[in-house]
């Protein structure tokens, strides 16, 4: 096969194996895990939008998850609307909060935007801890909602198994993905680049990186609430903790950033890689050592930060290319 | 009316406290241009070794300072120079290097969780603690006696890193690497070993307030978020950078805190610091008082 | 006139780093600006380029005036600008760079590129275009910053020492290179502080001192006006 074959097939062959992957999981909790490991590669794909491409730090983003999921639940158990539909209005509104978020900030330092949106992440579950209703709307307050598990089928985006799940996320990052390397391909990517790494410089070529900035922000917004009505649809409970906690925003950042912030694959390595750290810290120490693995996540962002800054799929892409050379026919020579 | 008079002194008085945490995070970001995220871990830090020196020792609280201080200043020096350095080296290209910013948080992550893992997560409190629950009575009104002191401790340091900042050669050379790292280079200042410097100065005042906050504040391993957090509010504020401004930034949370819960429930004056804190962040991003570096 | 400036007055805090100053260059014109370090030379630069708004007088381009104009939109109306301190996109490679140049009269990439390569095979960038832009010489930085601008398709170009830094023989390649962007057609301002260079591109010099025009002429005429010798060597060196 030629190199440029085996580059084509080597994605379709990956999603291949996605596809088929619920057929050798048999046990319900693996299947969990597999899922919520979907969940965080959309997630910090949908992140990396924004934290990646355009050279910001956003550490609010579990306030996007936390729309998303409050809009499609209040309007499905209040008004009998389909999370479907629930979804695009969570995130239309996730959308619209985040343009507000980034409109003042982004023309100023990067460190002034982190800090927006953090403050509006605390700020915002506090108020949902705090209220019990807006208008007609039930938030219930620190309570959360519960969704009752009546009624299945793809209309309600309720199931009884797991696999179903399992196939909508599959789908979400496949698109996500799809879109993120559309965008890095096209002029918003090369000017979100830009911007992201000598603003000045990327102005005097015609380049208004605040606007790009906030294309960028109103995507990762929108998307990320989008993941917000699949957390609640899967597990059937929402609360302000559970959806919106700096702990969930900060964990979105690192996994990207270690996976590596602006490239495609990067956030879904990240998440490939460390998902299974925590998850396994969690059910082998989580008595014992509770907080291991985000010592290990911390320890793992600084050496990877300063050993590897662009993230560990620099290596692991290098690795990548030179498998595919050794099996190509048409081997380069250098 | 004198009860709302007498929890806007309280008010000042635990503000000022804030500001005297805060005071080391807009130092730091003065310097190095960038947020410090772990800063309330270090408060922490300096918390739990303040707690220690002073059940351990018996001392006085207060006295605890000449130890907590110095071995703050030593572990923001180090932790600066080893883990914080490398990583400007690397990115001394990128003029504002998000990675430091998020190498902070990591620094966060895992001095919390260390802790936690260390000391588990119950609440601490001063055993023999001869400011427990001390009240100053000054005719109607009844004043925090610790907190008087940190009042009194938050203006003083305040002052003193100002002094320093103004009046000493090593004050200067902060103040030209603050204002052009290259410049202060070409001047023949190592601008690594300032950050080192400053990051150290900007630890030890977290040290201070720590010392002051132990006799009338638990200790737990996420006691930093809370602070983390204010203190970032406070910087905003106050306007990223400036010391005063700091001390003006946490004395503003501190009345709000106090004076807010007379009219609305306790956690929507919480709700009301982000407010205001968005606020600001939108209108005024220089801060409330309009300065950017007064030093 | 391609570019009129009036009366044009910057401070900063009540400094005043431009006084009054007015010129107007010519289409397909090289114009120098000299002064002494200091003079405001690049604070007029990035007054016309919108970076900063003047606080008195004002700048028309191509007839238009421009005054409070942001840099991105002065550049789509053909204002191109590079930096003293050049700023590559440093981890992408020399295409990219340029690439995001092309960007800003076209919309699709293949179409951007095509453009890019060309602008590189122009300047005789062409075989570097696959090194990352940070890996750079300082001559080819230099370049890369000139090439970026080109591409965005200016009609008249803002060159902000674009020598500096180096090797004479390496001067003597820029020079070339600016006389073959003019003879494409660009109109050209040029800060410069290697007046060998100077001289022999511009037509016509503007010098400046403490933010004020002291003279303007050919560069013979601007060689020989004392004010000009005054301000570059010191009163000492005046012979009346």
């Amino acid at each position: 096969m030629t190199r440029k074959t085996l580059e084509r097939c080597a994605p379709l062959a990956l999603l291949a194996l996605a596809l088929a992957l619920p057929l050798a999981v048999q046990s319900a909790t693996y299947m969990h895990i597999l899922i919520v490991l979907l969940f965080y590669a959309y997630l910090t794909t949908s992140w990396n939008l924004v934290g990646g491409f355009a050279g910001v730090l956003p550490l609010g983003h579990s306030a996007f998850l936390g729309i998303g999921a409050y809009t499609s639940t209040i309007l499905s158990l209040q008004y009998g609307i389909s999370p479907w539909l629930g979804m695009i209005v969570g995130g239309v509104l996730a959308m619209i909060v985040g343009v507000l978020i980034g409109l003042p900030t982004f023309k100023m330092r990067g460190a002034y935007f982190a800090l927006a949106t953090i403050a509006f992440a605390e700020g915002f579950r506090v108020m949902v801890e705090n209220i019990d209703k807006i208008g007609p709307f039930a938030l219930n307050g620190p309570r959360g909602l519960q969704i009752p598990p009546l009624g299945f089928g793809l209309g309600k985006m309720l199931f009884a198994d797991k696999e179903p799940y399992y196939y909508i996320i599959l789908v979400m990052l496949v698109v996500v993905l799809m879109l993120t390397a559309f965008i890095s391909r096209s002029k918003l990517g090369y000017y979100l680049n830009a911007g992201g790494e000598e603003p000045e410089a990327a102005m005097a070529l015609g380049i208004n990186v605040a606007r790009a900035k906030l294309i960028a922000m109103a995507m990762s917004s929108f998307l990320t609430a989008l993941a917000g009505t699949f957390y609640a649809q899967l597990n059937l409970y929402i609360h302000p903790k559970s959806v919106i906690s700096l702990d969930l925003s900060f964990e979105i950042a690192f996994i990207a950033l270690i996976g590596g912030r602006g490239s495609i694959a990067g956030p879904v390595l990240g998440a490939m890689l460390l998902r299974p750290v925590s998850d396994f810290s969690r059910i082998y120490f989580g008595d014992t050592l509770p907080g291991l693995h985000l010592i290990i996540f911390g320890v793992i962002l600084i050496l990877v930060m300063t050993f590897q800054p662009r993230g560990l799929q620099e290596p692991l892409t290098r690795l990548y290319h030179w498998v595919i050379d050794r099996l190509s026919s048409d081997r380069r020579t250098a | 009316m004198l009860y709302i008079l007498e929890d806007a002194i309280n008010g000042i008085l635990m503000g000022s406290i804030y500001g005297l945490a805060a005071l080391g995070l807009t130092l730091i970001f003065g310097v190095l241009k960038v947020i410090n995220f772990a800063h309330g871990s270090l408060l922490m830090v300096s918390m739990y070794v303040a707690y220690w020196t002073i059940t351990l020792s018996g001392l006085h609280p207060y006295v605890a300072l000449v130890i907590v201080v110095p071995i703050m200043f030593v572990f923001g020096y180090f932790l600066q120079d080893i883990v914080i350095k490398p990583i400007f080296k690397a990115e001394k290209n990128v003029r504002e290097p998000i990675t430091v910013i998020i190498v902070t948080t990591g620094v966060w992550y895992i001095l919390d969780n260390l802790t936690l893992l260390i000391f588990g997560p119950q609440y601490r409190t001063l055993q023999d603690n001869p400011l427990r629950g001390k009240m100053l009575e000054i005719g109607e009104f009844m004043l925090s006696v610790p907190k008087l002191w940190g009042f009194g401790a938050a203006v003083l340091t305040t002052l003193a890193v100002y002094l320093f900042l103004q009046k000493t050669d090593t004050g200067r050379a902060i103040r030209a690497t603050s204002l052009d790292r290259e410049a202060a280079s070409l001047m023949g200042i190592n601008a690594y070993k300032i950050y080192n410097l400053a990051f150290g100065i900007g630890t030890a005042t977290a040290g201070v307030a720590a010392v002051t906050l132990v006799p009338f504040n638990n200790v737990f391993p996420t006691v930093g978020v809370l602070f983390d957090i204010k203190c970032f509010i406070i910087v905003v504020l106050g306007g990223l950078g400036s010391i005063g401004g700091a001390l003006l930034g946490g004395i503003i949370i501190g009345l709000i805190e106090s004076i807010a819960p007379q009219f609305m429930a306790a956690t929507w004056a919480e709700a009301i610091v982000y407010g205001l804190f968005l606020l600001v962040l939108f209108v005024k991003p220089a801060g409330l008082f309009g300065v950017k570096n007064d030093w | 006139m391609i570019l009129k400036i009036e009366g044009m007055t910057m401070e900063f805090g009540g400094l005043r780093a431009i006084d009054n100053l007015s010129m107007e260059i010519a289409p397909g014109e090289i114009m120098g600006l000299i002064g002494p370090n200091g003079a405001g030379k690049s604070t007029a630069f990035n007054c016309i380029a919108g970076v900063y708004t003047p606080t008195s007088g004002r700048i028309f381009f191509q007839g238009e005036n421009i005054n409070g104009k942001k840099p991105w939109d002065l550049c789509k109306k053909g204002l191109g600008r590079t930096f003293q301190i050049v700023k590559p996109f440093a981890s992408k490679t020399v295409l990219y760079n340029v690439t995001v140049g092309s960007f800003a009269t076209c919309k699709r990439r293949s179409e951007a590129e095509d453009k890019a390569l060309k602008v590189l095979k122009f300047l005789n960038l062409d075989d570097k275009k696959d090194l990352l832009a940070g890996n750079l010489t300082i001559a080819d930085r230099k370049r890369l910053e000139v090439a970026r601008a080109l591409a965005t398709e200016p009609q008249l170009l803002l060159l902000d020492e674009v020598m500096a830094g180096l090797r004479p023989s390496e001067v003597d390649e820029v020079v070339e290179m600016i006389r073959k962007i003019r003879e494409s057609g660009v109109t050209i301002l040029l800060i410069e502080h290697i007046m060998r260079a100077i001289m022999a591109l511009s037509d016509r010099v503007v010098v400046i001192q403490f933010g004020k025009k002291i003279a303007e002429g050919t560069p013979d005429q601007v060689a020989n006006d004392p004010n000009v010798i005054k301000a570059y060597l010191g009163d000492d060196y005046v012979v009346s």
